[in-house]
Formats: structure tokens, C-alpha cells, sequence
């Protein structure tokens, strides 16, 4: 009996996890796309002459500036970017640790830091990378 | 003309599909179950328990990069698996980690020192881990459209519409963009990855739903599924490189080339010494990881005493790999003087070994290996020959036994049969001779043979030194 509750335990556990980490991909999805819009927007504004425009807001269409609504945007974009990001690191956290309640070694390498893209360039450029990946 | 450079093509392709057979090509690894405990027959092993046992623990002190700056002796007779059971830890101990394998001898015939040879080889074996990160825009291209301008004054815009499966959406683009999608020729359907950055567009092919756009596609359409997921990626690829290959390509003179055509030269300590504060730098940030592989030394009683004494301090480095040597030798002189030692090899370094024996293979387990050679070889042999190849390779040398399994079969095609049977395995058992019915037909003959200055002691003294 105490097996069984054990048992129970540890996959409500891992269901858990996993769901989560479904859950948080959705989201970075859903994120992506508002940012995609968002700069479909800014894109749209900057190139209209007129003073003002309609905003959205839930159902209600308001009238508003166009340049503070640029900026609104912008931090909202801002706001994204930094979701996202965050939810990424977040879910490398997940996996590993959802690969350790399965019993896997985790995900090699994961958590380095990556270098930096003039170092990049300079190693790709030296043909160490390209003759691997 | 076309279809005379297929036909050549063709050519080439039989060529490389021979694969030659090595004498340790049917190895797949330990052989060990999950508690380190060696199976009878398992991965192309073959008894040799302790030996395994103990390589074993060794790989996973490996794993844990617990046994970095050690070294390990295997030590036994000749034909008793020693290089087979190195070969079996670089195949368990997997393809990222480094594993590089040279034969004692080998430092004596390169264009360079002796020191330097060993270094280079000590810094093949160990590898860095190193992650390259970058923001792509990966999507199906849904519509591309190029506005010129009136004036023809080359300033364009465009408008490029990229979809995954969750999402679509439009992107804006200069002249600068458009001109590199033109020279891509991207066009609706292809799937095509946009890095942030540097703005390179890479192509990875086109489209599954666009596979019925045409009915007849060139050679190079590669189809690919609509990605899915956000457009804007995070890729991340990490990279496995040895610390000899960032030497070759710092090192000003030679450059990439020198890796793939292997002529590197002599590295100069300088670079090393850089390249060695930069991956410090990098561990330190958390960027690089180290993963320190194995160098296996065959017949390490052909090395010298100088290369004993550079391994000893080799060995101390913090970022040393795991040593691996193997010998056949017993009490015998250490090369480059005049002293003996155990395994030719100087008594401080030999402090520093694990050493592994092996035993000689009993007769059962000589007829398993035989029997798992026969089919790497692709040769059905009938029991009675097995039982023949057995006794011949009991009494004279597994070695022996396994070269006689390809000349057996070679005999059997001949005469159209689809086994080898005990008389194929005698004829060419009396075609080829072993080295003791070598030995003995040349102290009957000796008289008749060049250059005989009588006395046969060479062979005498040759049997000794062993």
C-alpha cells in the first residue's frame, strides 16, 4: 500500500513537471507572436502620416496618440523580450530536472554560458565549427 | 559523357563500400551489465572477467572525471586482449569523448621531437565543451515581394511573409536584405532560417506542402517539414573540440589546412601557453567545459626514458587525460638505458599506474572468439573446424588461429562450398606456417639459407628477450 502511494507520488511528480514544461513552451509561442505583431505595428505606425490612431484594449477600441502609442508598444515589446528570455532559462532548469526524476543523466552541457559572438565568429571563421555541426 | 562520369561515379562508390576488416573491428565495448559486472560473451568480449571488471570501474571513474592525471598499465602476454579491452572502454566510454590511440613506436618516425609528438597527442585527448548561441528567424516562406522604385534608383523595399505552423507574420526589408534573398533565389514554399545578427539566410529546403508544386524537381530539392513553434528561435549548438585542434588553428604558420592534411609541425609553447589562459578564462565564466578523454599508448616498452620522464611530469598537469598503456613485455631493460624494470617502464612512473592484468584465454573462451570472428568475417564454419581452429590456436597462437579463418573461407569458395570444413582449415594449416613450424624449418635448413653464420643463436636470444 505504501508502494502504491509511492508510486502515485513520483508520477504525479513527473506529470507535473512535464506539464509545466508544455505549458511554458505554449507560452513563449504565444509570447512570440504578440511580439511579432507588436513589431508589425510599430512598423505600421512609423510609416502612417495621420496624428492618431485606433488601439485595441480587450473589446474596446480607443483613439490615441500615435507616438505615445509607439512607445507603449516599445515597453511592451521590452517587457516580451524579457519573458521571454526568462522562460527559456526556466525551462533548461525543467528539463534537467524533469531528466532527473526519470532517471536520465541530463542534457549535456545545458547550462553553459554561451561565448560571445566575436568569439564565435572567430573560431567559425577558423573553420572549427563548420567541419562538425 | 554524362553517363561516363556516373559509371565512374559508381566505380568510386564500390571501392569505398569495401570495409576492411580489423582484428579488433568485432569490439563494441565492455561488455559490462549496470552493476559493472562482466557478461560471459557480450559486445564481442570474451572472458578476460577481471581485466573488464576493472576497466570498468575505470570508466566510470572516467565519466565522473574522477581519474584525470592517472595512468593505467595494462599488462600480459601477447594475444591476451589487451588492446581489444582499450578499444572496448574508447567504444563504451562514447563518440565525445576523446579517445586517441597511438602505437609506442610511432613517436620514433614523425617529423618532429619526441616530446613534442607526446604532447600533441596528450592534447588530442583532451576535449573542451563550448556552446554557440544565436537568435534565428526560422520559418516557411509564404510570399516574398521586391518593390522598385520608379526612378530605378536602387532603393528598394520589400516585404517578406514567413509562417510556422502557430503563426505568420510580415517582415519589413532593405535593400541590403533583399539583395541577399535574391541571391538565395528564396521564393514562396522554401523554408529558410535567418540568423539576427549577422543577417545570413540559410536555405533548408522546401516545404512539404509545396512537394506537389511542380512535376519535375531538379536533383538538389530537399524537402522539409513546416517548422513549428515560435518564429523567433533561440539556437544553441555546442561544440566538442580538442585542445590540439584551437593549437593548430592558433598556430599562425599553418592554419586550418594543417588539420585535415595532418602535416602540423612542431606547435610552439607560446601559443599552448595562451591557448591554455584562455580556456582557463573561459572555465572560470562558466563557458567551456572540460572533458578529459583518454590516450592509449600501445606497446608503451617502445618509448624511451625521456618520454617516461616527460610523462611523469605530463601527468601532474591539471589538465591531464586519462593515460592508458599497454605492454607485453615482462622484466626487461627500459629503453635508453641500461637498467631493467618491470614492463620496461621506470619504476616511479610505474608507482603512479594502476596496473590491469590479463590472463591467457581458455580453451572454451578461444573457441568463442574464434566463433565471433568467423562471423565478423562473414564465414560459416561447421563445428569440426571450429573444434580444429581451437586446438591450433591452443597450441599456437590465437593470432595464428584467426588469420587461418580468412584463408579457410578463401579455400571454401574455391572449391564452391557454403562452409569451411575441417580439411579447408588443414590445408591451409599445412599451406601456412606458424612461427614454431617457421622456427623449426629454418634450424633444419639453416645450413642452406644466406647470411648463416652458423650458430642459430639469434633466435635463441630473440625467444629470451621476450
Amino acid at each position: 500500500m505504501d508502494d502504491q502511494g509511492k508510486t502515485l507520488k513520483y508520477l504525479v511528480a513527473v506529470e507535473k513537471l512535464a506539464e509545466e514544461i508544455i505549458n511554458d513552451k505554449r507560452e513563449i509561442i504565444m509570447l512570440d507572436k504578440r511580439r511579432n505583431q507588436n513589431r508589425e505595428a510599430i512598423r505600421d505606425l512609423s510609416k502612417s502620416s495621420q496624428l492618431k490612431c485606433w488601439v485595441t484594449v480587450g473589446s474596446i477600441l480607443v483613439k490615441h496618440n500615435v507616438e505615445s502609442t509607439i512607445t507603449l508598444l516599445e515597453s511592451d515589446q521590452k517587457q516580451l523580450d524579457v519573458d521571454i528570455n526568462k522562460l527559456r532559462s526556466n525551462l533548461k532548469v525543467k528539463v534537467n530536472s524533469l531528466r532527473d526524476l526519470e532517471m536520465q543523466p541530463p542534457v549535456p552541457s545545458l547550462m553553459l554560458v554561451p561565448i560571445s559572438d566575436k568569439e564565435t565568429e572567430g573560431l567559425s571563421r577558423a573553420g572549427l565549427f563548420s567541419c562538425k555541426s | 559523357m554524362a553517363s561516363l562520369a556516373a559509371a565512374q561515379v559508381q566505380e568510386v562508390r564500390s571501392i569505398t563500400r569495401i570495409e576492411r576488416i580489423g582484428a579488433h573491428s568485432h569490439i563494441r565495448g565492455l561488455g559490462l551489465d549496470d552493476a559493472l559486472e562482466p557478461r560471459a560473451i557480450s559486445q564481442g568480449m570474451v572472458g578476460q572477467k577481471m581485466a573488464r571488471k576493472a576497466a570498468g570501474v575505470i570508466l566510470q571513474m572516467i565519466r565522473e572525471g574522477k581519474i584525470a592525471g592517472r595512468a593505467v598499465l595494462l599488462a600480459g602476454q601477447p594475444g591476451t586482449g589487451k588492446t581489444a579491452i582499450a578499444m572496448g572502454l574508447a567504444q563504451a566510454l562514447g563518440p565525445d569523448t576523446p579517445f586517441t590511440s597511438m602505437a609506442g613506436s610511432e613517436i620514433y618516425s614523425l617529423e618532429m621531437s619526441k616530446t613534442e609528438a607526446l604532447t600533441q597527442s596528450i592534447r588530442k585527448s583532451i576535449g573542451i565543451r563550448i556552446k554557440e548561441e544565436s537568435e534565428i528567424i526560422e520559418g516557411e516562406v509564404v510570399e516574398v515581394m521586391v518593390e522598385r522604385s520608379a526612378g530605378g534608383g536602387g532603393a528598394r523595399s520589400g516585404r517578406l511573409t514567413l509562417k510556422t505552423t502557430d503563426m505568420e507574420t510580415n517582415y519589413d526589408m532593405g535593400t541590403k536584405m533583399i539583395d541577399s534573398l535574391l541571391k538565395e533565389k528564396v521564393q514562396a514554399g522554401d523554408v529558410i532560417t535567418i540568423d539576427k545578427a549577422t543577417g545570413k539566410i540559410n536555405k533548408l529546403g522546401r516545404s512539404f506542402a509545396r512537394a506537389r508544386d511542380y512535376d519535375a524537381t531538379g536533383q538538389q530539392a530537399r524537402f522539409v517539414q513546416c517548422p513549428e513553434g515560435e518564429l523567433q528561435k533561440r539556437k544553441e549548438v555546442v561544440h566538442t573540440v580538442t585542445l590540439h585542434e584551437v593549437d593548430v588553428i592558433n598556430s599562425r604558420t599553418h592554419g586550418f589546412l594543417a588539420l585535415f592534411s595532418g602535416d602540423t609541425g612542431e606547435i610552439k609553447s607560446e601559443i599552448r601557453e595562451q591557448i591554455n589562459s584562455k580556456v582557463a578564462e573561459w572555465r572560470e565564466e562558466g563557458k567551456a567545459e572540460m572533458i578529459p578523454g583518454v590516450l592509449f599508448i600501445d606497446e608503451a616498452h617502445m618509448l624511451d626514458i625521456e618520454c617516461f620522464s616527460f610523462l611523469n611530469r605530463a601527468l601532474e598537469s591539471e589538465t591531464a587525460p586519462v593515460v592508458i598503456m599497454a605492454t607485453n613485455r615482462g622484466i626487461t631493460r627500459i629503453r635508453g638505458t641500461n637498467y631493467k624494470s618491470p614492463h620496461g617502464i621506470p619504476l616511479d612512473l610505474l608507482d603512479r599506474m594502476i596496473i590491469v592484468p590479463t590472463t591467457p584465454y581458455s580453451h572454451q573462451e578461444l573457441r568463442e572468439i574464434l566463433n565471433i570472428r568467423c562471423e565478423e568475417e562473414d564465414c560459416q564454419m561447421s563445428a569440426d573446424a571450429l573444434t580444429v581452429l581451437t586446438r591450433v590456436a591452443t597450441e599456437t597462437s590465437l593470432r595464428y588461429a584467426i588469420q587461418l579463418i580468412t584463408t579457410a573461407s578463401l579455400v571454401a569458395k574455391r572449391r564452391k562450398a557454403s562452409e569451411v570444413s575441417m580439411e579447408d582449415v588443414k590445408k591451409v594449416y599445412s599451406l601456412f606456417l606458424d612461427e614454431h613450424r617457421s622456427e623449426q624449418f629454418l634450424k633444419e635448413y639453416q645450413d642452406e639459407f644466406m647470411f648463416n653464420d652458423g650458430g642459430g643463436d639469434a633466435a635463441q636470444m630473440m625467444e629470451v628477450a621476450q
